[in-house]
Protein backbone atom coordinates (compact mmCIF):
# COMPACT_ATOMS: atom_id res chain seq x y z
CA UNK A 1 0.00 0.00 0.00
CA UNK A 2 1.62 3.42 -0.85
CA UNK A 3 0.96 6.34 1.17
CA UNK A 4 -0.45 9.20 -0.85
CA UNK A 5 1.75 10.94 -1.69
CA UNK A 6 0.79 14.81 -2.11
CA UNK A 7 -0.33 14.91 1.66
CA UNK A 8 3.11 13.30 2.87
CA UNK A 9 4.85 16.03 0.98
CA UNK A 10 2.79 18.58 1.64
CA UNK A 11 3.66 17.74 5.26
CA UNK A 12 7.16 17.70 4.53
CA UNK A 13 6.73 21.13 2.85
CA UNK A 14 5.30 22.38 6.00
CA UNK A 15 8.42 24.02 8.05
CA UNK A 16 6.91 24.07 11.71
CA UNK A 17 10.11 24.88 12.85
CA UNK A 18 11.34 27.94 10.90
CA UNK A 19 7.02 29.08 12.18
CA UNK A 20 7.97 29.06 15.81
CA UNK A 21 10.94 31.11 14.57
CA UNK A 22 8.91 33.58 13.04
CA UNK A 23 6.67 33.82 15.49
CA UNK A 24 9.50 34.64 17.81
CA UNK A 25 10.94 37.56 15.47
CA UNK A 26 7.21 38.88 15.23
CA UNK A 27 7.08 38.58 19.24
CA UNK A 28 10.71 40.53 19.61
CA UNK A 29 8.83 43.41 17.10
CA UNK A 30 5.71 43.86 18.69
CA UNK A 31 8.08 43.76 22.01
CA UNK A 32 9.99 46.78 20.42
CA UNK A 33 6.74 48.85 19.07
CA UNK A 34 5.25 48.29 22.84
CA UNK A 35 8.24 50.31 24.26
CA UNK A 36 8.24 52.69 21.33
CA UNK A 37 4.64 53.58 21.60
CA UNK A 38 5.37 53.93 25.41
CA UNK A 39 8.44 56.53 23.99
CA UNK A 40 5.91 58.30 22.31
CA UNK A 41 3.41 58.37 25.37
CA UNK A 42 5.92 60.11 27.33
CA UNK A 43 7.25 62.58 24.35
CA UNK A 44 3.37 63.31 23.92
CA UNK A 45 3.50 64.30 27.71
CA UNK A 46 6.25 66.63 27.70
CA UNK A 47 5.07 68.35 24.27
CA UNK A 48 1.72 69.02 25.97
CA UNK A 49 3.71 70.71 28.63
CA UNK A 50 5.54 72.23 26.35
CA UNK A 51 2.73 73.80 24.00
CA UNK A 52 1.36 74.95 27.54
CA UNK A 53 4.16 77.39 28.32
CA UNK A 54 4.64 78.27 24.70
CA UNK A 55 0.78 79.76 25.13
CA UNK A 56 -2.01 80.98 22.01
CA UNK A 57 1.32 80.50 19.67
CA UNK A 58 1.24 76.74 20.25
CA UNK A 59 -2.45 76.09 20.29
CA UNK A 60 -2.44 73.72 17.27
CA UNK A 61 0.49 71.70 18.51
CA UNK A 62 -1.26 70.95 22.08
CA UNK A 63 -4.11 69.60 19.91
CA UNK A 64 -1.05 67.29 17.98
CA UNK A 65 0.46 66.71 20.89
CA UNK A 66 -3.07 64.90 22.85
CA UNK A 67 -3.84 63.37 19.59
CA UNK A 68 0.12 61.94 19.49
CA UNK A 69 -0.75 60.74 23.01
CA UNK A 70 -4.19 59.27 22.09
CA UNK A 71 -2.71 57.59 19.23
CA UNK A 72 0.22 56.06 21.59
CA UNK A 73 -2.05 54.56 23.84
CA UNK A 74 -4.37 52.85 20.42
CA UNK A 75 -1.37 51.35 19.39
CA UNK A 76 -0.13 49.94 22.78
CA UNK A 77 -3.52 48.54 23.18
CA UNK A 78 -3.35 47.24 19.27
CA UNK A 79 -0.13 45.88 20.05
CA UNK A 80 -1.17 44.06 23.12
CA UNK A 81 -3.77 42.32 20.57
CA UNK A 82 -1.38 41.49 18.34
CA UNK A 83 0.83 39.64 21.51
CA UNK A 84 -2.24 37.61 22.14
CA UNK A 85 -2.65 36.42 18.86
CA UNK A 86 0.90 35.36 18.65
CA UNK A 87 0.93 33.84 21.94
CA UNK A 88 -1.97 32.18 20.20
CA UNK A 89 -0.14 31.14 17.24
CA UNK A 90 2.47 29.72 19.19
CA UNK A 91 -0.73 26.68 20.09
CA UNK A 92 -1.49 26.29 16.43
CA UNK A 93 2.21 25.81 15.13
CA UNK A 94 3.37 23.25 18.00
CA UNK A 95 -0.09 21.23 17.06
CA UNK A 96 0.92 21.27 13.40
CA UNK A 97 4.26 20.44 14.79
CA UNK A 98 3.62 17.22 16.19
CA UNK A 99 0.92 16.09 13.67
CA UNK A 100 3.57 16.36 11.02
CA UNK A 101 6.01 14.52 13.36
CA UNK A 102 3.81 11.84 14.19
CA UNK A 103 2.39 11.53 9.93
CA UNK A 104 6.14 11.41 9.40
CA UNK A 105 6.51 8.36 11.59
CA UNK A 106 3.46 6.82 10.28
CA UNK A 107 4.51 7.32 7.05
CA UNK A 108 7.60 5.49 7.26
CA UNK A 109 5.78 2.52 9.26
CA UNK A 110 3.41 2.48 6.25
CA UNK A 111 6.19 2.20 3.84
CA UNK A 112 8.17 -0.23 5.63
CA UNK A 113 5.01 -2.56 5.41
CA UNK A 114 5.13 -1.74 1.60
CA UNK A 115 3.47 -4.62 0.00
CA UNK A 116 1.83 -6.05 2.52
CA UNK A 117 -2.28 -5.83 2.25
CA UNK A 118 -3.25 -4.46 6.02
CA UNK A 119 -6.87 -3.82 6.41
CA UNK A 120 -7.93 -0.81 7.63
CA UNK A 121 -4.73 1.35 6.72
CA UNK A 122 -6.26 3.28 3.99
CA UNK A 123 -8.40 4.55 6.82
CA UNK A 124 -5.45 5.85 9.29
CA UNK A 125 -3.79 7.27 6.16
CA UNK A 126 -6.86 9.73 6.11
CA UNK A 127 -7.35 10.30 9.35
CA UNK A 128 -4.34 11.46 9.54
CA UNK A 129 -4.73 13.64 6.09
CA UNK A 130 -7.78 15.16 7.44
CA UNK A 131 -6.07 16.21 11.37
CA UNK A 132 -3.37 17.69 9.22
CA UNK A 133 -5.10 19.63 7.18
CA UNK A 134 -7.86 20.23 9.61
CA UNK A 135 -4.42 21.70 11.48
CA UNK A 136 -3.01 23.28 8.76
CA UNK A 137 -6.47 25.06 7.68
CA UNK A 138 -6.66 26.43 11.15
CA UNK A 139 -3.23 28.05 11.33
CA UNK A 140 -4.47 29.11 7.52
CA UNK A 141 -7.11 30.72 9.32
CA UNK A 142 -4.99 32.16 11.94
CA UNK A 143 -2.42 33.98 10.00
CA UNK A 144 -5.25 35.52 7.80
CA UNK A 145 -6.81 37.17 10.97
CA UNK A 146 -3.36 38.17 11.92
CA UNK A 147 -2.28 39.78 8.66
CA UNK A 148 -6.02 41.69 8.75
CA UNK A 149 -4.79 43.02 12.53
CA UNK A 150 -1.35 43.98 11.24
CA UNK A 151 -3.16 46.26 8.24
CA UNK A 152 -5.24 47.84 10.70
CA UNK A 153 -2.17 48.70 12.75
CA UNK A 154 -0.46 50.37 9.87
CA UNK A 155 -3.58 52.40 9.08
CA UNK A 156 -3.25 53.56 12.92
CA UNK A 157 1.14 54.00 12.17
CA UNK A 158 0.12 56.32 8.63
CA UNK A 159 -2.28 58.49 11.19
CA UNK A 160 0.63 58.67 13.70
CA UNK A 161 2.69 59.94 10.35
CA UNK A 162 0.39 62.53 9.35
CA UNK A 163 0.16 63.50 13.12
CA UNK A 164 4.05 64.00 13.24
CA UNK A 165 4.37 66.05 10.02
CA UNK A 166 1.03 68.53 11.04
CA UNK A 167 3.13 68.60 14.19
CA UNK A 168 6.21 69.87 12.26
CA UNK A 169 4.14 72.30 10.68
CA UNK A 170 2.58 73.70 13.76
CA UNK A 171 6.24 73.84 15.41
CA UNK A 172 6.85 76.51 12.95
CA UNK A 173 4.35 78.76 14.26
CA UNK A 174 5.77 78.38 17.75
CA UNK A 175 6.99 81.79 17.96
CA UNK A 176 9.79 81.84 20.26
CA UNK A 177 9.46 77.89 21.24
CA UNK A 178 9.36 77.19 17.93
CA UNK A 179 12.84 75.40 17.97
CA UNK A 180 12.34 73.38 20.97
CA UNK A 181 8.73 72.50 19.25
CA UNK A 182 10.25 71.70 15.94
CA UNK A 183 12.95 69.14 17.92
CA UNK A 184 9.92 67.48 19.79
CA UNK A 185 8.15 67.05 16.61
CA UNK A 186 11.01 65.52 14.80
CA UNK A 187 11.32 63.35 17.54
CA UNK A 188 8.12 61.91 16.60
CA UNK A 189 8.84 61.65 12.94
CA UNK A 190 11.49 59.27 13.58
CA UNK A 191 9.69 57.52 16.13
CA UNK A 192 7.05 56.60 13.90
CA UNK A 193 9.70 55.91 11.11
CA UNK A 194 11.05 53.12 13.89
CA UNK A 195 7.19 51.82 14.14
CA UNK A 196 6.65 51.48 10.14
CA UNK A 197 10.21 49.99 10.32
CA UNK A 198 9.15 47.32 12.58
CA UNK A 199 5.48 46.89 11.30
CA UNK A 200 7.09 45.85 7.79
CA UNK A 201 9.23 43.40 8.81
CA UNK A 202 5.97 42.12 11.34
CA UNK A 203 3.97 41.99 8.02
CA UNK A 204 6.47 40.15 6.45
CA UNK A 205 6.35 37.64 9.02
CA UNK A 206 3.98 35.57 7.77
CA UNK A 207 2.60 31.90 9.49
CA UNK A 208 1.89 30.42 5.84
CA UNK A 209 3.87 31.06 2.98
CA UNK A 210 2.17 32.16 0.19
CA UNK A 211 1.09 29.55 -1.91
CA UNK A 212 1.50 26.64 0.40
CA UNK B 1 13.49 -4.10 10.99
CA UNK B 2 12.94 -5.47 13.85
CA UNK B 3 12.20 -9.08 13.70
CA UNK B 4 9.14 -10.96 14.75
CA UNK B 5 9.75 -14.33 16.78
CA UNK B 6 7.11 -16.76 18.36
CA UNK B 7 8.24 -17.46 21.79
CA UNK B 8 5.00 -19.24 22.45
CA UNK B 9 2.00 -21.10 20.54
CA UNK B 10 -0.86 -23.33 21.93
CA UNK B 11 -3.60 -23.41 19.15
CA UNK B 12 -4.40 -19.46 18.98
CA UNK B 13 -2.78 -18.51 22.33
CA UNK B 14 0.52 -17.14 20.93
CA UNK B 15 3.25 -14.36 22.35
CA UNK B 16 5.57 -12.79 19.67
CA UNK B 17 8.00 -10.90 20.56
CA UNK B 18 9.71 -8.45 18.67
CA UNK B 19 13.12 -8.14 18.88
CA UNK B 20 16.79 -6.56 17.44
CA UNK B 21 16.57 -4.32 14.82
CA UNK B 22 20.07 -4.31 13.03
CA UNK B 23 19.01 -1.02 11.80
CA UNK B 24 18.40 0.89 15.13
CA UNK B 25 20.46 4.19 15.58
CA UNK B 26 22.92 3.67 18.28
CA UNK B 27 21.93 6.27 20.43
CA UNK B 28 18.30 4.90 20.96
CA UNK B 29 18.28 1.78 23.59
CA UNK B 30 17.26 -1.46 22.24
CA UNK B 31 13.78 -2.62 23.44
CA UNK B 32 12.25 -5.65 23.33
CA UNK B 33 8.02 -5.79 22.82
CA UNK B 34 5.76 -8.35 23.28
CA UNK B 35 2.40 -9.32 21.57
CA UNK B 36 -0.07 -12.08 23.46
CA UNK B 37 -2.71 -13.14 21.24
CA UNK B 38 -5.77 -15.18 21.98
CA UNK B 39 -8.18 -15.53 19.28
CA UNK B 40 -9.12 -12.49 17.29
CA UNK B 41 -7.49 -10.15 19.98
CA UNK B 42 -3.99 -9.30 21.24
CA UNK B 43 -2.61 -6.91 23.73
CA UNK B 44 1.29 -5.29 22.85
CA UNK B 45 3.15 -5.60 25.83
CA UNK B 46 5.67 -2.23 26.06
CA UNK B 47 5.11 -0.95 22.54
CA UNK B 48 8.34 0.73 22.67
CA UNK B 49 9.54 4.69 21.92
CA UNK B 50 7.90 6.60 19.13
CA UNK B 51 11.49 6.42 17.17
CA UNK B 52 10.81 2.93 16.36
CA UNK B 53 7.60 3.02 15.82
CA UNK B 54 8.18 2.24 12.54
CA UNK B 55 10.30 -1.15 12.58
CA UNK B 56 7.42 -2.62 15.30
CA UNK B 57 4.76 -1.85 13.34
CA UNK B 58 6.20 -3.16 10.51
CA UNK B 59 7.88 -6.68 12.45
CA UNK B 60 4.18 -7.02 13.82
CA UNK B 61 2.31 -6.42 10.59
CA UNK B 62 5.12 -9.14 8.86
CA UNK B 63 3.26 -11.74 11.56
CA UNK B 64 0.12 -11.09 11.92
CA UNK B 65 -2.56 -8.19 11.87
CA UNK B 66 -2.26 -5.35 13.53
CA UNK B 67 -6.15 -4.54 13.62
CA UNK B 68 -6.25 -7.32 16.17
CA UNK B 69 -4.18 -5.45 18.74
CA UNK B 70 -7.26 -4.34 21.31
CA UNK B 71 -5.33 -3.16 24.12
CA UNK B 72 -2.09 -2.30 25.15
CA UNK B 73 0.10 -2.38 28.54
CA UNK B 74 2.19 -0.15 29.89
CA UNK B 75 4.43 -1.67 32.85
CA UNK B 76 5.76 2.07 33.28
CA UNK B 77 5.92 5.36 32.16
CA UNK B 78 9.10 5.41 30.76
CA UNK B 79 9.63 7.80 26.82
CA UNK B 80 11.17 3.90 25.60
CA UNK B 81 8.08 2.20 27.28
CA UNK B 82 5.36 3.91 25.51
CA UNK B 83 6.32 7.41 23.63
CA UNK B 84 4.84 5.75 20.28
CA UNK B 85 1.27 5.84 22.42
CA UNK B 86 -0.17 8.92 20.22
CA UNK B 87 0.74 6.31 16.83
CA UNK B 88 -0.87 3.37 17.75
CA UNK B 89 -3.91 5.29 18.82
CA UNK B 90 -3.47 7.16 15.09
CA UNK B 91 -4.28 3.11 13.91
CA UNK B 92 -6.80 1.96 16.20
CA UNK B 93 -8.66 5.41 18.56
CA UNK B 94 -9.88 2.77 20.18
CA UNK B 95 -7.25 0.81 21.80
CA UNK B 96 -7.42 0.89 25.25
CA UNK B 97 -3.65 1.40 27.64
CA UNK B 98 -3.60 -0.52 30.96
CA UNK B 99 -1.04 1.49 33.12
CA UNK B 100 -0.70 2.37 36.67
CA UNK B 101 -3.52 4.56 38.48
CA UNK B 102 0.04 6.65 39.13
CA UNK B 103 0.67 7.23 35.58
CA UNK B 104 -2.70 7.30 34.04
CA UNK B 105 -2.51 11.28 34.51
CA UNK B 106 0.80 11.27 33.00
CA UNK B 107 0.17 9.32 30.07
CA UNK B 108 -1.91 11.49 28.10
CA UNK B 109 0.89 13.52 27.36
CA UNK B 110 2.00 11.12 24.81
CA UNK B 111 -1.58 10.84 23.70
CA UNK B 112 -4.99 9.31 24.35
CA UNK B 113 -8.15 10.96 25.50
CA UNK B 114 -9.90 10.29 28.91
CA UNK B 115 -11.74 6.73 27.70
CA UNK B 116 -8.15 5.74 26.62
CA UNK B 117 -6.37 4.86 29.86
CA UNK B 118 -7.63 1.90 32.40
CA UNK B 119 -5.79 2.50 35.43
CA UNK B 120 -4.60 -0.56 37.26
CA UNK B 121 -4.58 -0.32 41.45
CA UNK B 122 -1.85 -0.84 43.47
CA UNK B 123 -2.34 -4.43 44.28
CA UNK B 124 -2.84 -5.76 40.61
CA UNK B 125 -5.90 -6.60 38.36
CA UNK B 126 -6.55 -9.06 35.62
CA UNK B 127 -6.81 -8.30 31.80
CA UNK B 128 -9.21 -9.50 29.70
CA UNK B 129 -7.70 -10.90 26.14
CA UNK B 130 -9.65 -13.03 23.28
CA UNK B 131 -9.87 -16.41 26.10
CA UNK B 132 -7.24 -15.08 28.33
CA UNK B 133 -7.12 -13.31 32.04
CA UNK B 134 -3.95 -11.73 32.16
CA UNK B 135 -2.40 -10.79 35.65
CA UNK B 136 -0.74 -7.60 36.06
CA UNK B 137 1.57 -7.94 38.71
CA UNK B 138 2.65 -5.27 41.33
CA UNK B 139 6.44 -4.50 40.89
CA UNK B 140 6.56 -1.19 42.46
CA UNK B 141 10.06 0.91 42.42
CA UNK B 142 11.56 -1.92 40.08
CA UNK B 143 12.37 0.78 38.52
CA UNK B 144 9.32 3.01 38.61
CA UNK B 145 7.13 4.11 41.34
CA UNK B 146 4.33 3.10 39.76
CA UNK B 147 5.35 -0.51 38.16
CA UNK B 148 3.63 -3.64 36.92
CA UNK B 149 4.62 -6.65 34.83
CA UNK B 150 1.79 -9.05 33.25
CA UNK B 151 1.73 -12.96 33.75
CA UNK B 152 0.22 -15.14 31.46
CA UNK B 153 -0.63 -18.22 33.81
CA UNK B 154 -1.55 -20.52 30.50
CA UNK B 155 1.36 -19.80 28.53
CA UNK B 156 3.05 -19.65 32.10
CA UNK B 157 5.65 -16.28 30.46
CA UNK B 158 6.11 -13.42 33.04
CA UNK B 159 6.49 -10.12 31.13
CA UNK B 160 9.10 -8.61 33.27
CA UNK B 161 9.65 -5.23 32.14
CA UNK B 162 12.99 -3.31 33.41
CA UNK B 163 13.97 -7.07 35.54
CA UNK B 164 15.85 -9.07 33.72
CA UNK B 165 16.97 -6.24 31.41
CA UNK B 166 20.38 -6.37 30.47
CA UNK B 167 22.18 -4.25 28.07
CA UNK B 168 23.49 -7.02 26.03
CA UNK B 169 26.85 -5.87 23.85
CA UNK B 170 26.51 -6.21 19.71
CA UNK B 171 27.75 -9.19 19.46
CA UNK B 172 25.61 -10.96 21.70
CA UNK B 173 21.89 -10.66 20.60
CA UNK B 174 20.62 -14.43 21.07
CA UNK B 175 17.14 -13.86 21.72
CA UNK B 176 17.50 -16.64 24.94
CA UNK B 177 19.73 -16.42 27.46
CA UNK B 178 22.72 -19.00 26.42
CA UNK B 179 24.89 -18.85 29.64
CA UNK B 180 23.68 -17.15 32.73
CA UNK B 181 26.72 -17.01 34.78
CA UNK B 182 27.92 -15.03 31.56
CA UNK B 183 25.18 -13.31 30.73
CA UNK B 184 24.17 -11.58 34.13
CA UNK B 185 27.53 -9.65 34.25
CA UNK B 186 25.26 -7.36 31.68
CA UNK B 187 22.42 -7.66 34.27
CA UNK B 188 24.37 -6.54 37.21
CA UNK B 189 24.80 -2.87 36.75
CA UNK B 190 21.31 -2.11 35.10
CA UNK B 191 19.66 -3.74 38.30
CA UNK B 192 21.94 -1.89 40.83
CA UNK B 193 21.60 1.29 39.33
CA UNK B 194 17.69 0.89 37.96
CA UNK B 195 16.28 -0.84 40.74
CA UNK B 196 15.32 1.62 43.54
CA UNK B 197 14.20 -0.88 46.71
CA UNK B 198 15.65 -3.64 48.36
CA UNK B 199 12.21 -3.86 49.93
CA UNK B 200 10.43 -3.35 46.99
CA UNK B 201 12.79 -6.10 45.08
CA UNK B 202 12.20 -8.60 47.74
CA UNK B 203 8.80 -8.55 47.82
CA UNK B 204 9.05 -8.94 44.08
CA UNK B 205 11.04 -11.69 44.37
CA UNK B 206 8.26 -13.15 46.72
CA UNK B 207 5.59 -12.96 44.91
CA UNK B 208 7.23 -14.09 41.74
CA UNK B 209 8.83 -16.96 42.84
CA UNK B 210 5.10 -18.79 43.71
CA UNK B 211 4.19 -18.45 39.99
CA UNK B 212 4.64 -21.02 37.65
CA UNK B 213 7.02 -19.58 35.27
CA UNK B 214 8.29 -21.01 32.16
CA UNK B 215 10.03 -17.64 30.41
CA UNK B 216 10.82 -14.62 32.31
CA UNK B 217 10.51 -11.65 29.10
CA UNK B 218 12.64 -8.72 29.91
CA UNK B 219 11.96 -5.49 27.91
CA UNK B 220 15.77 -5.23 27.37
CA UNK B 221 17.82 -8.06 26.32
CA UNK B 222 17.55 -11.91 26.34
CA UNK B 223 14.71 -14.19 27.71
CA UNK B 224 15.03 -16.23 30.67
CA UNK B 225 13.87 -19.85 30.19
CA UNK B 226 13.18 -23.03 31.91
CA UNK B 227 15.90 -23.32 35.12
CA UNK B 228 17.20 -19.56 34.25
CA UNK B 229 14.02 -18.20 35.58
CA UNK B 230 14.50 -19.53 39.32
CA UNK B 231 18.11 -18.57 38.92
CA UNK B 232 17.24 -15.63 37.82
CA UNK B 233 15.08 -14.51 40.73
CA UNK B 234 17.49 -15.97 43.43
CA UNK B 235 20.26 -13.61 41.74
CA UNK B 236 18.22 -10.55 41.89
CA UNK B 237 17.55 -11.95 45.45
CA UNK B 238 20.73 -11.68 46.67
CA UNK B 239 21.45 -8.50 44.99
CA UNK B 240 22.04 -5.41 46.81
CA UNK B 241 20.26 -2.33 44.50
CA UNK B 242 19.68 1.11 44.91
CA UNK B 243 23.72 2.05 44.26
CA UNK B 244 25.76 4.09 42.21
Amino acid sequence: MNAPESFFQAAAGVSSESQLARIVRSNEEIKSIVATAFKINLMALNAIFLAKRAGTAALGFGVLSNELRRFAQDLTQQMALLREMTAESVTAVSSLMQQRRLDRILDLAVRACEGKEIAGLDVVMARAEAAFGEKFQRLRQFDKVLHRALESTGQLVELGGVLARSAKIEAAYGGQYSSSLMQVSTDFAEVIDQIKLSLEKLTRERLIKEGS
Amino acid sequence: MKQCRTIFQDGDHRWLAIVRDPNRAGHVIDTNEYLIESGAESLLCDPGGIEIFPAVFSALCAETDPNRVRAIFASHQDPDIISSLALWLDFNPELKCYTSWLWASFLPHFGGTAETFASLPDEGASIRIGDLDLEAVPAHYLHSSGNFHLYDRGAKILFSGDVGAALLPPDQDDLYVKNFDQHIQYAAGFHRRWMGSNEAKRRWCERVAVLNIDMLCPQHGAIYQGEDVARFIDWFDQLTVGVV
